[in-house]
């Protein structure tokens, strides 16, 4: 029951680089820039916690009749 | 003089160079590798034909008793690997190899699909650039078809998870060679397209060109073009490129080098995220500065640093249309007034009397004129006017004698007659 809809990391990343080239194209309101601004930091941020907390890579293997199951690997 | 005794017949020379042949250890047994060209096969069941590389050819033999042993059914341009001994064939003088055993060279084999199917698939529009498919920058989900064990697999998610560790990794275990690798691998990449990948890695690591087959082969080439998910192969081999390699989005040389295309290095995200902070704030102080330049260079205008100013030029205005105004009333007043004191300083308002006085003189002078020019004051000296019947006698042709005249004196008429 954690944050609905949560955005991906992807997700996230690529809205930051939109609003930065938006704001960088210049044609937008103070107001608007202000806003847009905050939001960016704030996907920035959640970006960078994102990466630095990330666990290990989830691996699954796809069985036979194409169920996933946790992979694990000897080494 | 027997002198011919030194010349050779043709058959003691061709004797002489077969026993050589036939006594050379190394002609023996020879095992041979080649291709075979103008192939033919008799109706004795003995095969003749040649096997030749780039550079040279040999005559080839071999009988009926050996062909029946072959595995395989040799054709023009085969590859072969024979074992046999040389030797010459006395009636032509040719040197041949007769063959006792032949097995298909089945590298060379490979080799000549692997540039037929190479030439096929490339006419056919297959390794066009155009259809090259974008590798994501930033990729969520990962597919890999490849053996769930051995070095590939362990290399690949290693490589991920020390890169770029939010990406998730599925692996679509398959067989990755002999026989039923190409079909196995096939169906992985079909069914890797219902599980919403953002990249698909196709590969394994490396091994001999027979192991690396299935890679070459037209299915799988078909079924990476096929594939609606970018792909990159990565079969780990050195030199030369499969079939998979040229018609994948991209090519890997290793699965470790496939795992370093498919995910970005965290650090490096890392780096861009804060050039992307930076951008950000950098783009919104410029446009407060610029903001704050605009509102100085509005705030510094004369108007708004003086504003009485705007007052000072409309009264200026106001005043100079008021003195204008004024000049022009004066002008007007001054026009009327003196008109009027024209009229009121004229005779007729001044005396009237003076005026009476020379109209009664003007008057008296007329009736004295008058009475200068009237007939009663010539009458009054002493003449007469003779009228006969009314009317004014001026000559005496009017009158004969008898006629009745009046005439009119000053002081009454008289009838007279004309004697």
């Amino acid at each position: 029951m954690a944050e609905k809809k949560e955005k991906s990391f992807e997700e996230n990343l690529a809205n930051l680089e939109e609003i930065v080239k938006k704001l960088e194209s210049g044609d937008v309101s103070l107001d608007e820039a202000m806003e847009k601004f905050n939001e960016a930091m704030k996907l920035a941020k959640q970006c960078d916690d994102k990466l630095k907390n990330a666990e290990k890579a989830l691996t699954k293997i796809v069985t036979e009749n194409g169920s996933l199951e946790d992979f694990e690997i000897d080494s | 003089m027997n002198n011919n005794d030194k010349y050779l017949s043709v058959s003691a020379l061709t004797g002489y160079l077969k026993y050589k042949f036939d006594s050379d250890e190394h002609l023996k047994c020879v095992f041979l590798k080649g291709e075979i060209s103008n192939f033919k096969s008799h109706s004795s069941g003995h095969l003749y034909f040649s096997i030749k590389d780039e550079k040279s050819k040999i005559n080839a033999i071999m009988f009926s008793m050996n062909a029946k042993k072959l595995n395989f059914v040799p054709v023009e341009g085969s590859k072969v690997l024979v074992v046999g001994k040389v030797s010459v064939y006395e009636a032509t003088g040719n040197y041949q190899i007769y063959i006792d055993e032949m097995l298909e060279d089945g590298v060379g084999n490979l080799y000549i699909a692997y540039e037929k199917l190479k030439n096929d698939l490339q006419k056919e529009g297959l390794f066009d650039e155009a259809h090259k498919k974008a590798i994501p920058k930033y990729p969520k989900r990962i597919g890999v078809v490849t053996a769930s064990t051995g070095a590939a697999i362990k290399d690949i998610i290693s490589t991920i998870k020390r890169r770029y560790p939010i990406c998730e990794i599925l692996v679509f275990p398959s067989l990755v060679q002999g026989d039923g690798a190409a079909s196995d691998i096939v169906k992985n990449i079909e069914k890797a397209e219902n599980y919403e990948l953002d990249t698909l890695i196709v590969g394994r690591g490396g091994g001999s060109i027979e192991d690396l087959w299935p890679f070459n082969e037209e299915i799988v080439a078909r079924a990476i073009y096929k594939c609606g998910i970018p792909t990159i192969s990565a079969v780990g081999h050195e030199v030369d490129f499969t079939i998979a390699d040229f018609v994948a989005d991209h090519r890997a040389p290793t699965p470790t080098g496939a795992a370093e295309i498919a995910v970005p290095n965290k650090l490096d995200v890392l780096n861009y995220i804060d050039q992307l902070k930076i951008r950000n704030k950098k783009v919104i102080r410029n446009k407060i500065d610029f903001l704050n330049q605009k509102l100085n260079d509005i705030t510094s205008k004369y108007i708004l640093q003086k504003p009485m100013s705007i007052f000072e030029v409309k009264e200026q205005i106001f005043d100079n249309i008021l003195e204008k105004l004024k000049h022009n009333m004066l002008n007007l007043y001054n026009q009327k007034e003196k008109k009027y004191s024209n009229i009121m300083t004229s005779v007729v308002f001044k005396e009237p009397i003076k005026l009476l006085d020379i109209k009664t003189n003007k008057y008296l002078q007329i009736i004295s004129k008058l009475e200068t020019l009237s007939p009663f004051a010539t009458i009054k000296r002493g003449y007469a006017i003779v009228k006969k019947e009314g009317k004014v006698v001026k000559s005496i042709k009017d009158l004969k004698s008898k006629d009745k005249l009046l005439l009119n004196l000053n002081d009454g008429n008289v009838d007279v007659e004309v004697i």
